[in-house]
Parts: C-alpha cells; sequence; structure tokens
C-alpha cells in the first residue's frame, strides 16, 4: 500500500517529458554559451558591474530622469 | 563616460542623468543588522534551552515549540530577507543604470516588510502557528506577505523596464529567479483554510501535505538562501575585489542548471517515510546532481578574486566573501552527501541536520552579508570603515563559533544516530529507552551553545563597527548619474538567440517560470493526485473533536519540532517504536505533523501505550516520569480552559477538506468532546487529581496522544492484506 502513488500513478509521460525538457534546454544553454562567437559579449557582460555611469556634470541635472 | 553597450557605437545616442535611491537600502542595511542581532540572540535562547529545559522559564511564549518558529522566520525572513533587499536594491540601480521604478513603493517594501516579522514575533510567541516548518505564520500575514511581495516585484521589474543597459547582467537573473520562485512557493505552500482569524488548516493532507511542504522548505532555501545570495555574489565580489567574475559562461550554466535542478530536490527530506519511492530517488539523484553547479558557482566566485588574495587578508568585507564561498562550497557538499539514502538513514532527525543547516546559514549566508556590509555601509554613509581590527576580531568569533556549532552537532548527530541503531547479538536494542541517548549528547548542546554565543557577540562587534563607520560620515549631495538611453539605437547586431533572450527580461522570467514549474509538476502533480490512488482504510478514522482540538494544542506548543510522527522501515526504528507508518494513516492529518527532528522520541505510535496519568504527569513535569528529560514543563495546559464554542467551525472546516464529518456530528461535536474529556478526567480524578482537570486543555491534548496510530496499529491482519 505505502508504493500506492508508484504503483497507480499513470501519467508516465509527465517525468518523461520533464526530463527531455531538462535536457534539451540544458544543452541549449551549454551551446549557445560556450559558442566560440559569444566569447566577445559574455567577456563584455563580465565587466559590467565594473562599469558604473559616471556621474554627471552640473549642466545636465536639469534632465534628470 | 558611461559604458557602451556592447557592440552598439555611441554615436547620435541620447544621454540621460538620473539618481539612485540609496535611501530605501539604508533603511533595509539598518533593518538587517537589528533584525539580525534579534534572530541571533533567539538562535542562543533555544540552544540554551536544549542544554537546559530550566531557561524555557515556564512560561507559555518564552518555551522553546513558540521560540524556535520565531528564530528560523527571523533569521531567514527578517535578517536574510532585509539583506536581501538592500543588496538588490543597490546592486539593481548599478547594474541597470537607472533609479528604482518608484520610490512609493519601495517605502511600502519597506514598512510592509516590517510589518510582516513584527506580526511574526508578536504571533508566534503567542502560539498562532500553521504547523508547517519555515511557513507556520497564519494566512492573514501569508496574504500580507504575497501583497509586499508583489510591490517588490513591481518595483523591481519596473525598474528593468527603465533600464538604460541592454544587457541583464546574471546577478539579475538570479534575481528573477528569487521573486518568481518564492511567489510560486509561497502561494501553493500557504493554500489553507481559514477557520478564524487567527486559525487555518492546510488544503492539503498527509503525504500530500509532506510533499508540498518539503517542496516548499527545500526551495525556501534554496530560492531565499541560495539563489539571491548567488546574485549578490556575482555583482559584490568582483565589486570589492575590482575585478570582472572568473568566467561569466560558468556563471550562466550556474544560474540555469541550478533553476532547474534545485526545484526537483524536495524529497530528499522525506526519505524513508510513505513518500513514494519514485520520488524519494528522484529527489535523492538531484540532490547529488546539484554538486556540480553549486560547486560551479564556488569556483567561480573563488576564482574572481585570483590575483587579489593579499586582499582577502587586509579587507574584512573580501575575507568575509570569500569565508562564505568556502562554507557555500562545504554546506553544498554536505546537502548533497545527507540526501543519499543510506547517509540520509543516519543523519535524518539529528542533530547532524541543524548543523549542517547552520552551516549555511551563518558560514555562508551571515559570512556574505557581512562582507556585502562592509561594502555597503562605507559608501552609502561616506565614511572609511571604523575599524578594520574589530571586523577581524568579529572574522574569528564568527569562525570559531561556527566551528563549535557544527562540530557539536556532527559529534551529537552521529552519537545519536549509532545509539538509535546499536543492538546486540540476539537483535535487542541497546538503548531501548530513548533518553539515555539524549543525556549521552547533552555536552555538546552546551558546546552549540556556546558557539552560537560566539556568533552572536561577532554579530554585536559588526554592529558597534559598522554604527561608528557610519557616525563619522560626511554628508554629500545626491549624486547624479549619466548613461545613455536604452532605445532602438542601443539594439545589438548580429546577436545570438541566447544573447537577445537575455535582453529580454519578460520573455526570461517566464522562461525561468517554466523551468522551476517542470521540476515542480514532476514532484507535485503525483502529489496533488494521491489522494486519487492512496486508499482509504476504513479503519482510519477521523479525529473525534476532542482529539482535534488536542491536535491543535499540539501544533500551537510546537510539539513537532522535537517529535516525529513517520516510523521509518527501517529495523531499528520498528523494533523502537512499532509498525512502520502507512500513507493511509495521515489522510485526515491536516497539516502533516511528521517533524524533522527527533529531540524527543517518535510520537506516531504512542497512543494507549501509557494511561492517561502518564502523559498528565509528562506535560506537567517530564522529569517525573522520565529523569533527565530536557522537554520543557507544560503547566498553563492544567490552567487554560478548553474553548469547546471552536469546535463546530473547525470540524466544518475540516470537512469541507475532505474530512468525512457528517452534519450531525457538526452539530454535536461539543457534547461528544465534553463527553471524551469527561471519560479521560474521571480515570485522571481515580489517581487524586482535582476534578475541575476536566475543563482543562491538557486532557485535549491527552486525547489526541492517546488516538496516535491507534487505528492502523489495531487494524486485523485480513484488512491489511485486502488494502494492499
Amino acid at each position: 500500500m505505502k508504493q500506492d502513488v508508484l504503483k497507480h500513478f499513470d501519467i508516465q509521460w509527465l517525468p518523461l517529458t520533464g526530463l527531455i525538457i531538462f535536457v534539451a534546454c540544458f544543452s541549449a544553454y551549454i551551446y549557445w554559451t560556450f559558442k566560440k562567437s559569444n566569447k566577445k559579449m559574455y567577456d563584455q557582460a563580465s565587466h559590467i558591474p565594473l562599469e558604473e555611469a559616471h556621474r554627471a556634470s552640473s549642466l545636465q541635472k536639469g534632465h534628470n530622469v | 563616460m558611461s559604458s557602451p553597450n556592447a557592440n552598439v557605437p555611441s554615436a547620435n545616442r541620447r544621454l540621460e542623468t538620473f539618481t539612485y535611491d540609496d535611501q530605501i537600502v539604508k533603511w533595509f542595511v539598518i533593518a538587517t543588522v537589528i533584525w539580525g542581532a534579534i534572530a541571533l540572540l533567539l538562535g542562543v535562547t533555544v540552544a540554551f534551552q536544549l542544554a537546559d529545559w530550566r531557561l524555557n522559564l515556564g512560561l507559555p511564549w518564552t518555551t522553546f515549540g513558540r521560540l524556535r518558529p520565531l528564530h528560523t522566520n527571523a533569521a531567514i525572513f527578517a535578517f536574510c530577507g532585509n539583506a536581501i533587499f538592500a543588496g538588490i536594491y543597490y546592486s539593481h540601480q548599478r547594474l541597470l543604470k537607472a533609479r528604482l521604478f518608484n520610490d512609493i513603493l519601495s517605502k511600502v517594501h519597506f514598512w510592509g516588510w516590517q510589518l510582516v516579522i513584527v506580526l511574526a514575533a508578536i504571533t508566534l510567541p503567542l502560539g498562532l502557528s500553521t504547523g508547517k516548518e519555515y511557513a507556520e505564520l497564519e494566512w492573514p500575514i501569508d496574504i500580507l506577505i504575497t501583497l509586499i511581495w508583489v510591490v517588490f516585484a513591481v518595483n523591481f521589474f519596473g525598474t528593468i523596464i527603465r533600464r538604460r543597459e541592454r544587457h541583464i547582467y546574471v546577478a539579475i537573473w538570479f534575481y528573477i529567479a528569487t521573486i518568481i520562485t518564492v511567489a510560486v512557493l509561497h502561494i501553493v505552500n500557504s493554500m489553507e483554510l481559514p477557520v478564524t482569524l487567527t486559525k487555518s488548516y492546510s488544503l492539503y493532507s498527509g503525504v500530500q501535505d509532506a510533499l508540498v511542504q518539503w517542496w516548499y522548505g527545500h526551495n525556501a532555501v534554496a530560492f531565499f538562501l541560495t539563489t539571491p545570495f548567488l546574485g549578490l555574489m556575482y555583482y559584490f565580489v568582483p565589486k570589492a575585489a575590482n575585478r570582472p567574475v572568473y568566467s561569466y559562461r560558468l556563471s550562466i550554466i550556474h544560474f540555469w542548471s541550478l533553476v532547474f535542478i534545485y526545484i526537483w530536490a524536495g524529497p530528499h527530506h522525506l526519505l524513508y517515510t510513505t513518500l513514494p519511492e519514485w520520488s524519494q530517488t528522484l529527489g535523492m539523484v538531484f540532490s547529488v546532481a546539484l554538486w556540480m553547479p553549486s560547486w560551479g558557482g564556488m569556483i567561480n566566485g573563488l576564482m574572481t578574486l585570483r590575483g587579489v588574495w593579499n586582499k582577502v587578508r587586509t579587507e574584512p568585507g573580501l575575507r568575509f566573501m570569500a569565508t562564505s564561498l568556502t562554507f557555500y562550497g562545504m554546506s553544498t557538499f554536505e546537502g548533497p552527501l545527507l540526501s543519499i539514502k543510506s547517509v540520509n538513514s543516519i543523519a535524518h532527525f539529528t542533530d547532524w541536520i541543524p548543523g549542517h543547516v547552520h552551516a549555511g546559514t551563518i558560514g555562508w549566508n551571515y559570512m556574505l552579508i557581512a562582507g556585502i556590509l562592509f561594502y555597503l555601509v562605507p559608501k552609502l554613509w561616506n565614511a572609511e570603515l571604523y575599524s578594520k581590527r574589530l571586523a577581524n576580531i568579529q572574522f574569528w568569533f564568527a569562525t570559531i563559533g561556527l566551528v563549535f556549532y557544527i562540530v557539536s552537532m556532527w559529534i551529537a548527530g552521529i552519537t545519536q544516530s549509532l545509539m538509535w541503531r546499536a543492538m546486540d547479538d540476539a537483535g535487542r536494542l541497546l538503548y531501548p529507552n530513548f533518553i539515555e541517548t539524549v543525556i549521552k549528547i547533552v555536552p555538546m548542546y552546551w558546546v552549540r551553545a556556546i558557539g552560537g554565543t560566539l556568533v552572536l557577540t561577532s554579530f554585536i562587534l559588526m554592529i558597534i563597527n559598522l554604527y561608528r563607520t557610519a557616525k563619522r560620515g560626511k554628508p554629500s549631495e545626491e549624486a547624479v548619474f549619466e548613461a545613455y538611453a536604452l532605445d532602438d539605437s542601443s539594439l545589438e547586431a548580429d546577436s545570438s538567440t541566447h544573447r537577445k533572450l537575455e535582453g529580454w527580461p519578460m520573455i526570461f522570467s517566464v522562461l525561468s517560470l517554466i523551468a522551476i514549474l517542470v521540476g515542480s509538476a514532476i514532484e507535485i502533480v503525483p502529489s496533488l493526485m494521491s489522494d486519487k490512488y492512496i486508499t482509504k482504510v476504513s479503519a482510519i478514522k477521523p479525529y473525534s473533536p476532542l482529539e482535534l482540538y488536542g491536535r491543535d494544542i499540539y501544533v500551537r506548543e510546537g510539539c513537532y519540532l522535537c517529535h516525529s510522527q513517520t516510523v521509518r522501515p527501517i529495523p531499528h526504528e520498528v523494533l523502537r517504536y512499532g509498525k512502520p507508518s502507512d500513507a493511509s494513516e495521515f489522510v485526515y492529518d491536516h497539516p502533516f505533523q511528521w517533524g524533522s527532528k527527533r529531540t524527543g522520541p517518535d510520537l506516531a505510535r504512542v497512543g494507549k501505550k501509557y494511561p492517561h496519568m502518564w502523559h498528565y504527569k509528562h506535560f506537567y513535569d517530564p522529569r517525573e516520569v522520565t529523569a533527565g528529560s530536557i522537554m520543557p514543563t507544560y503547566k498553563w495546559l492544567f490552567n487554560q480552559k478548553i474553548d469547546y464554542s471552536t469546535l463546530p467551525a473547525k470540524i466544518a472546516v475540516m470537512q469541507k477538506l475532505g474530512v468525512p464529518y457528517s452534519a450531525e456530528e457538526i452539530q454535536t461535536s461539543v457534547e461528544k468532546a465534553k463527553a471524551q474529556a469527561t471519560e479521560i478526567a474521571a480515570e485522571l480524578v481515580q489517581s487524586g487529581v482535582p476534578e475541575k482537570i476536566v475543563e482543562m486543555e491538557v486532557v485535549a491534548l491527552i486525547a489526541y496522544m492517546q488516538r496516535l496510530g491507534v487505528d492502523y496499529t489495531s487494524m486485523p491482519a485480513e484488512e491489511v492484506a485486502s488494502e494492499e
């Protein structure tokens, strides 16, 4: 009786679909991420925290948004 | 000049000026240190209470069962929550080169969150609890949390829409995953039906409730204590080290694999329970798989410090960050290890688990928060750090305190587990009295409490340091910044699909949602359908009105924090407690009360094991019947009267939840409860107890205790066979 849920659970496609989605997405991420042509972009992206916006000159303060 | 977006020429682009809302960050920083000190003080209090029961003070609102949920909620949602918001609001604005979407929303977010914390601080000591770990707050507060979270989400995503940086940096991905997943977790796990303003019952029961709860519990750790902190790590470690993250590509893989895998791993909290075997195995496999992304993140963080290790020695902020990453690596190694079934059979229900949890919350969360605060406070208050020396003393207090904590809990957990399972050659338990295994590890509870005190001391030192730093700050004008507007001219040519995806935050959010829902669906759909498959055994009856009332007292006093109610199919547990638990036993349990720790013995088979008088004495003073017990006294149960007037409403709600109470049972619930109370009291009075006991809460609790496991264990063998 303890294994009732497992024994009677008849939606076998659910875990299978989950696994396929997981493997497919993960493979796609690996491919996109390690694609040679993307290296430069990701290198630039890694610098975003270090490239803060610069302080504005006093003349531009009126355009604050 | 502001950084141009990747691959986009800056010519002909519109330059805009803007300011950052750092006031809200300051507020969240202040809230972080205040609530952090309170959370740690509560932690130290409950640690000492476990070492010496007298420190429970004999008062309802100072007893372990009520203070422990307050400690966990304060540590997770008040301390870590405020730190997350401070860090996110600071980094989000800078990573997007935009002021927060709406100042009023920011203020509503801040004060709303503090209101949630204050309400928790009031209701939990009063015993107003749902009885689900880390989700104890009652339904009106749950609704308030949802509203405040929506305010946070609107403010967060609104800022993304107004951004001036095309690329959504990886830290923000982690924030997005946090916001979406926490919302899903909170809403699904908090589904409950109210009885009154301060009482509700979980929509789920038994196995179903356990699965949903630990899907929530596990992922509350993942998406409240891990993903937002990883996002903060990906911003603040590069900033403090003044170096870009070691591998941005690794951070992307880290993100997607963590989001996909973490959500699948919840069932490892319920190994050897009545949870379906396949679900337990799934949880175990994915927990082990978590090693990879977790260590990927740790390596990425630590390698970001390459070339600046000398600064780790001299800069307190970096030192705390490096240490937090090391503890992150350690606890994410230990977590999967504990999810392996054979290891879990040793560690589960023991002190090894709180040891593991605190390696994460103190080693990873507190240390990273300290690192972030040492970075933020000097910047926000425009001052030099008051004392590096004080920060170093704080570091050693925290580290040594944590080592005391972890090592003592390893020793206590493994010792007790080995004692539980020790058998002689004839197959009899060597330590049949549970209390023998408790007395043995009490010295380790003292070591843990001392370790906690050191951590608390370190935190106080940090508060002094940060306060002095802020006090010496020089007032400065609000800075105005400039950056290019994000319009069509900033679009990148020749960008890859994933690159484009990274610039579409809403689609990205939907994909993150799908990622977590895929994992959740595999776990939760079978569980939500489980009532269809779990046969309702005719011998298992709903609780009587008085037993139900007693069960509510059990939940109110937080008994589930020290006692489990599930016997695992492991030889020594069957020898000690009796028949292994079965899914059908719990179909009427809203909420389930399996627990996660055995500071005291399992209670699944305690019904009819002892006479009423034994329980009476036990609740009055546990040492009267169990010498050496560390359980608090519950003397107020002997003075507080049963409020029978609430019973019809409670049973009517249970009926709505599917428990087969008839209309007649609802109508007669008060008379039936009084009749059962009279029956129990009569036996007690015969032993010399005053007659007025019939009106008191202890009688209801005894009624509940005497019912536990009785239906299932007394079921005729032929009925068991036919059901199977």
